[in-house]
């Protein structure tokens, strides 16, 4: 039976023991005439449980495992001269010829020695399957068996199925973390091979990115730099003009909106800023380049500016753009959450509302408002789209918005396109961008939801 | 039944009288209001209210939750000003002076009546800012030593200066809910107003700072004229001269506290204050 079926057929099996059980205890109440101790529902579920897990477990195994035992038994009937010494690489390549021709798509000339081993794989793939059927209908059957045996109405069913719950949910919760986990880790490994071959003093402090490789050694330009401070700086330049753009406006409206604004049009604005969030990067992206970038040019040409036609400037307003809402949303937020108490105290001194929103409330909301900022800022420097398309690629150490620089992202996306060794300098410098940028944002954000809780923790 | 039959028989105004009885006039008053009604909305909150507050006097305004009292307070200082669809008609004035107009200007109106919530609400700033910033915002100090010493003074007349005369630059928020209270008090005086009103100063405090409340009322009615809403009877018998008891919107009974507490001539006063309801 295939897989699949398998699946359905256990899912049906468990289900159908579910309705059964929870039947069998509802009558079980009423002839005995003794209250169980958990609702029937809870019999059901335990049944249920007992018949589907041990032969999805069974399946899940099969699924693991099987591939490599099928193979390493098709390889045994290989002649030894096949095996001898021979890379790992054309090992695999064996493999799948054996695989391809046991599936009967193999095209050309057949060595009989790998029809032999391709034969042996099929009937193994036969047994296999015969196998896994047998043994996961059985150990669904017994688990269904074992659990009717403990239907009585002294058995603690509930506890058991909420027993079964918390594992479930301990498991989501564990997924997430070891996915993180494997990510942060996989990326650690690979940065640590880039520094076995370019020194993390260079990387780290070096003044010049540059990460040409060589095709052939006797190459000009042979040796590729790998200085991470002018993209570190470009990333810097573009969030700062990011920031410097959606801060006054995003605060400024979010201060219009909460504290002067009818209901009615606040009703009808905020849901409209929040549209920027929800605009695609890409198309911000070539507003950038195909919009602001030539407007930037022009109008500073026209005043005698030499501004580039990839410039931090217009990637840094355009990207303002965009996190103007995540600054207006969290700061629209934190003002509402002042207590409406401290305003009125403020009135009833005498002061005006200018003055009450500078002096009072804007001081109050200024741990979750700055917060905020953070976030904003930890969401530009990760902010891929936007500079690919409109700061440049050349990696400029410079301050000056006007001319062209890269980021961390948009290096990370050039050493990744095209085709690329796996193991060479430039591809793993892609992962050791990552690790610093995963860095700077990490310690953002931690930095952000500290000054967050500490001001929720001022006023609940 | 016979009880309520009997009181009944006992007072000349029976629970459906709702038009003021006893004195509602003062003979030299600092705030006289005249058919003081108020809506928010479509809701007729307080209706047809006449009461003088006299001068350096402490007028208690008692009933049930919901009646309007406090409503009623924040009209003499335009507080109801702060929450839409709130209306205020009729007529309000101090010291001979309209200020329910919409001409008239509420920054210096609420300078002179100042005002103590039901929470304690310091800024979150240092102790010494909560107190300076009344005087900064109305530039009543021409110099920082000038400024030093209102807010010395004012601390003083709260009876809190020797308690945080150390810690002035200290958050007000890490203060004791009493602490706090009186610095709400310190701060409202910093600003030299002529009325305050106090809208349940004590209901978030414990007996002792209560206590210790109550005595600064009673110091302070020499320099102020003070209108205090209160849950508390007692509280009223303590600190008040004049008693006014509000019920529904309306205004039932306005006389002098120990009149009002020991010979009340309506009905539901005397029900309210020998706790048969509210």
């Amino acid at each position: 039976m295939e897989k699949s079926t398998l699946f359905l057929l256990i899912l049906l099996g468990s289900t159908i023991a579910y309705m059964r059980t929870t039947w069998r205890a509802r009558t079980l109440a009423e002839t005995s005439g003794r209250k169980l101790h958990s609702l029937p529902g809870f019999y059901g579920y335990y049944t249920a449980l007992w018949c589907a897990l041990p032969g999805l477990l069974l399946l899940l195994l099969w699924l693991l495992g099987e591939g490599s035992l099928l193979t390493a038994g098709a390889l045994a009937r290989l002649p030894e001269s096949f095996l001898d010494g021979a890379a790992p690489e054309k090992i695999q390549l064996l493999v799948n010829d054996i695989k391809s021709i046991a599936q009967g798509s193999f095209e050309g000339q057949i060595d009989p020695a790998i029809q032999m081993a391709a034969d042996r794989f099929s009937e193994l793939t036969q047994w296999s399957r015969i196998l896994l059927t047998v043994l996961s209908i059985t150990a669904s059957l017994s688990g269904l068996l074992f659990a009717q045996t403990r239907i009585n109405p002294d058995f603690r069913a509930r506890n058991h199925v909420e027993t079964v719950v918390r594992v479930v949910l301990i498991g989501c919760a564990l997924t997430a973390i070891f996915t993180t986990v494997g990510i942060v880790l996989s990326v650690l490994i690979e940065s640590l091979r880039f520094f076995n071959m370019v020194p993390i003093t260079d990387f780290l402090f070096g003044l010049k990115w540059s990460p040409q490789i060589a095709m052939r050694a006797d190459q000009a330009g042979s040796s590729g730099a790998f200085g991470v401070i002018p993209l570190l700086l470009g990333t810097l330049l573009i969030s700062t003009v990011a920031l410097v753009v959606a801060v006054p406006i995003g605060l400024l409206s979010a201060i219009y909106l909460s504290e002067y604004a009818t209901p009615n049009f606040r009703a009808i604005a905020k849901p409209l800023i929040e549209i920027l969030a929800g605009i695609p990067t890409v198309v911000y992206g070539f507003f950038a380049a195909l919009v602001v970038a030539p407007f930037l040019r022009n109008m500073g040409a026209e005043i005698g500016l030499e501004i580039s036609s990839e410039s931090a400037l217009a990637a840094g307003l355009v990207m303002g753009i965009m996190i103007i809402p995540f600054v207006s949303s969290l700061s629209d937020d934190f003002i509402n959450a002042v207590p409406q108490s401290l305003r009125d105290g403020a009135y009833a001194l005498g002061a005006t509302q200018s003055e009450t929103i500078r002096q009072v409330v804007i001081p109050a909301a200024l741990p979750g408002i700055v917060g905020g900022i953070l976030l904003a800022a930890s969401r530009a420097i990760g902010e891929t789209m936007i500079v690919v398309m409109a700061a440049g690629l050349s990696a400029n150490l410079t301050l000056n918005p006007l001319a062209a620089v890269t980021t961390v992202t948009t290096q990370i996306v050039t050493l990744l396109v095209g085709d690329q060794e796996f193991d060479s300098p430039k591809t793993l410098a892609a992962f050791a961008l990552g690790l610093i940028l995963f860095i700077l944002t990490l310690c953002l954000n931690i930095l952000a939801l500290r000054i967050v809780r500490k001001y929720r923790e001022q006023y609940e | 039944m016979t009880k309520l039959e009997n009181s009944t028989m006992e007072r000349p105004f029976h629970r459906e009288h709702r038009s003021t009885v006893g004195t509602f006039t003062s003979d030299n008053p600092r705030i006289v209001c005249r058919s003081v009604d108020v809506y928010y909305g479509e809701k007729h909150a307080v209706q047809n209210i006449n009461i003088d507050v006299g001068r350096h006097q402490v007028i208690a305004l008692i009933g049930p939750s919901g009646c309007g009292k406090s409503t009623f307070l924040r009209c003499l200082n335009r507080m109801n000003d702060t929450i839409p669809d709130c209306r205020v008609t009729g007529d309000i004035s101090m010291d001979g002076i309209a200020i329910n107009g919409p001409e008239v200007d509420v920054v210096p109106l609420r300078a002179q009546v100042g005002m103590v919530f039901q929470k304690p609400n310091p800024f979150p700033k240092s102790i010494f800012e909560n107190v300076a910033y009344g005087p900064r915002i109305h530039g009543l100090a021409s110099n920082p030593s000038d400024l030093e010493e209102i807010v010395e003074n004012s601390l003083r007349r709260a009876g809190l200066w020797d308690e945080v005369k150390d810690r002035l630059p200290q958050p007000g928020t890490g203060l004791s809910g009493g602490q706090q209270q009186r610095l709400c008090i310190a701060r409202t005086i910093a600003v030299n107003p002529e009325v305050i009103l106090m809208d349940e100063p004590c209901s978030a405090l414990d007996p002792i700072a209560t206590a210790k409340i109550e005595q600064l009322i009673d110091e302070l009615r020499a320099l102020y004229t003070i209108v205090i809403v209160t849950h508390s009877m007692q509280q009223a018998a303590r600190v008040s001269q004049r008693t006014a008891f509000f019920h529904l919107g309306h205004l039932i009974e306005v006389g002098e506290t120990a009149q009002v507490f020991t010979n009340p001539q309506h009905q539901l006063t005397e029900e309210y204050i020998t706790g048969r309801f509210g």
